[in-house]
């Protein structure tokens, strides 16, 4: 399968900050979540994929270009979503498109006719007025409307209410339809990518945890539950991480298959969340509340 | 074809709509050379992600239910014996359900319908 | 690249529409056409690079299929622009007030000093923040101000006898020297931009 985005042992470093070693790949016609805390480089990565900044070492490649030789013919074929404003805010939406319209040779009228008309955006009212949702579905809007086939986004969902979301969604569903269209975006709210996600890739402090295809995920972890009196030094090998109390134990495996073999009936087996992954990764070993 | 998934259920999608598919094929609600939806409209009806649907067919394809052409979608495949078997299989499970319900409601025990089901069976042989 | 500079005037064109008809009253008053169409000149491009400075409005224009190099130089041609546009002002207000219209010289000399101060004041710009530019203004003017006080009394005057020299100057080789080593300045300064733009974080 074909790489729109692939990294390749890229270090970044700032005051206090460190993209170590990062690899990672997105691939065509697909959607790739990309989770993480706050502060751990998912705006980093995100940036160094736009070329907003350049890696200490590593290379970075977009459709099989670097950015070196081709940055327009790269970017010509993003679009994009940050999670602030990044247009002037004293322009309406049409002075705005009339702006940005010119840097696409691919940009299509009609089909930003479509989604203003699908959003209900103003054309006519100054930007600075736009309420959140408002903002991220014009900038939706734009990143649509030039035939991208990859589309970066850097926490879309963040601050949405929970009814745009779901449309939002769907928006990306339709998109999805077409298989030359690849999308990437970042996001710690994690019941996004329930739905939409092919691939996650999980990073924490600067470093690449996990890609996944989201099936893969649903076959190999599972959250357990049982007696403490189950734990001992060879079965908690089989756990990432658990969670002790006085009443029992909570835990994280990525072998659900062994777990079933092991415990059989003895435990409760369900089906974890992105964020119970994220949350026991990070938390490790064991600990007790 | 009518699929319905639980998000919360303990069985990973794809499975769910495999078993689903594989069902409405052995039931013969689909038929042999019907195209299958693409998995990337299902995967949008469904609200799902298209790797779940793509596994799915990936399954059902192997297991001999449907075949794929490239740049033409998938199609329900012709039932080898296996299938066969296990279609009839089904088929015995729904009349042997229906004939335990009437039972019950003429209050037939269990004891009393294997008795009549083994005599039914040897006056076959 | 032609749609930034674009972008620019399109951007500009309120600020544009109601200072160049101030600029027609001042000449009215004051017909001493250099420093004016200097001030004004600063001002209109200053502004123009003030809008573009926030880094969400750099996270756009470097996201869309422009290069780094390009969002530079369009600032570049785009200052050199909008002094004409004054100095075409300049002509016709000169024209339609005292019916009479600044010499080549003069405005030779305000695009000349126009640039000359852009050479300065963007590179600094990128570097650290326009809005600096005014505090570095108010330090170079008290500057000014405590050389003229204490040093050299009559800087003033001579400062405008040397414009005066220079415009009454026949010989217009000099002149050419002066505005050549004007445009060898603004290069560099275009190519020192480039330099420090290239390696900016958003």
């Amino acid at each position: 399968m074909e790489n729109v985005i692939e990294l390749q042992n890229v270090n970044k470093s700032f005051k206090g900050f460190q993209l170590k070693d990062f690899s990672m790949t997105v691939k065509k016609g697909f959607v790739t979540g990309f989770i993480g805390g706050n502060g751990v480089g998912k705006s980093t990565t995100i940036k160094l994929i736009m070329n907003l900044l350049q890696p200490d070492s590593g290379t970075i490649s977009i459709f099989g270009l670097n950015y070196k030789q081709h940055e327009k013919k790269i970017k010509q074929r993003i679009g994009f979503v940050f999670d602030d404003n990044i247009f002037y805010e004293h322009l309406t939406l049409t002075e705005m498109k009339r702006i940005i319209k010119r840097a696409y040779s691919n940009w299509d009228d009609n089909l930003f006719r479509y989604y203003v008309e699908q959003f209900e955006l103003p054309l006519n009212k100054k930007i600075k007025t736009f309420s959140k949702g408002m903002m991220m579905k014009a900038s939706l809007t734009i990143a649509l409307s030039h035939h991208a086939e990859l589309i970066v986004m850097d926490e879309p969902t963040s601050g949405l209410d929970p009814v745009f979301r779901r449309e939002f969604l769907d928006v990306l569903h339709r998109l999805m339809e077409n298989e030359d269209k690849t999308i990437f975006f970042s996001t710690h709210v994690t019941t996004d990518l329930d739905s939409i996600a092919d691939y996650i890739i999980f990073i924490d402090k600067g470093q690449h945890v996990f890609t996944k295809e989201s099936t893969q995920i649903e076959e190999e972890y599972a959250i357990v539950k049982g007696e403490k009196e189950l734990l001992d030094a060879d079965t908690k090998k089989e756990f990432i991480s658990i969670r002790k109390s006085n009443h029992g134990f909570e835990a994280l495996t990525a072998n659900k298959n062994r777990i079933e073999e092991v415990f059989g009936q003895m435990v409760l087996i369900e089906k974890p969340s992105i964020e119970d992954i994220m949350f026991y990764t990070k938390k490790g070993a064991e600990w007790h509340v | 074809m009518q699929i319905i998934i639980s998000n919360n259920s303990k069985e990973p999608i794809y499975e769910q709509i495999y078993a689903q598919i594989k069902t409405h094929i052995l039931k013969g609600e689909l038929q042999v050379g019907q195209p299958l939806p693409s998995m990337r409209q299902l995967a949008k009806d469904l609200d799902i992600s298209v790797i779940t649907t793509k596994r799915a067919y990936e399954e059902l394809e192997k297991n001999g239910f449907i075949y794929s052409i490239v740049g033409k979608g998938s199609f329900v495949s012709e039932q080898n014996n296996e299938m066969i078997k296990e279609r009839k299989m089904q088929v015995i499970e729904e009349q042997l359900t229906a004939a335990i319900q009437n039972s019950k409601e003429i209050g037939v025990s269990r004891t009393e319908l294997i008795e009549l089901l083994t005599m039914l069976y040897r006056e076959e042989e | 690249m032609f749609n930034l500079i674009w972008k620019d005037l399109v951007l500009q064109k309120k600020g544009v529409m109601i200072l160049l008809p101030a600029l027609f009253g001042y000449i009215v008053f004051n017909p001493s056409y250099i420093w004016i169409g200097i001030v004004f000149s600063i001002v209109i491009i200053q502004d123009v690079f003030a809008k573009d400075e926030h880094s969400s409005i750099n996270k756009l224009l470097n996201s869309l299929p422009y290069t780094r190099q390009e969002i530079v130089t369009s600032k570049y041609i785009g200052a050199i622009i909008f002094t004409l546009l004054v100095a075409l002002t300049m002509i016709i207000g000169g024209m339609l007030i005292h019916k009479e219209i600044p010499t080549w010289k003069e405005i030779m000399l305000m695009v000349s000093l126009s640039m000359l101060a852009v050479s300065f004041i963007f590179p600094f710009s990128y570097k650290f923040k326009s809005q600096y530019i005014l505090k570095a203004f108010l330090v170079l003017f008290v500057v000014y101000m405590i050389v003229i006080t204490i040093f050299i009394h009559n800087l003033n005057d001579i400062l405008r006898e040397f414009v005066q020299t220079i415009l009454t100057l026949e010989d217009p080789s000099v002149f050419l020297v002066m505005i050549l080593s004007i445009m060898v300045l603004y290069i560099f300064s275009w190519l020192l931009s480039i330099r420090i733009y290239r390696n900016k974080v958003f």
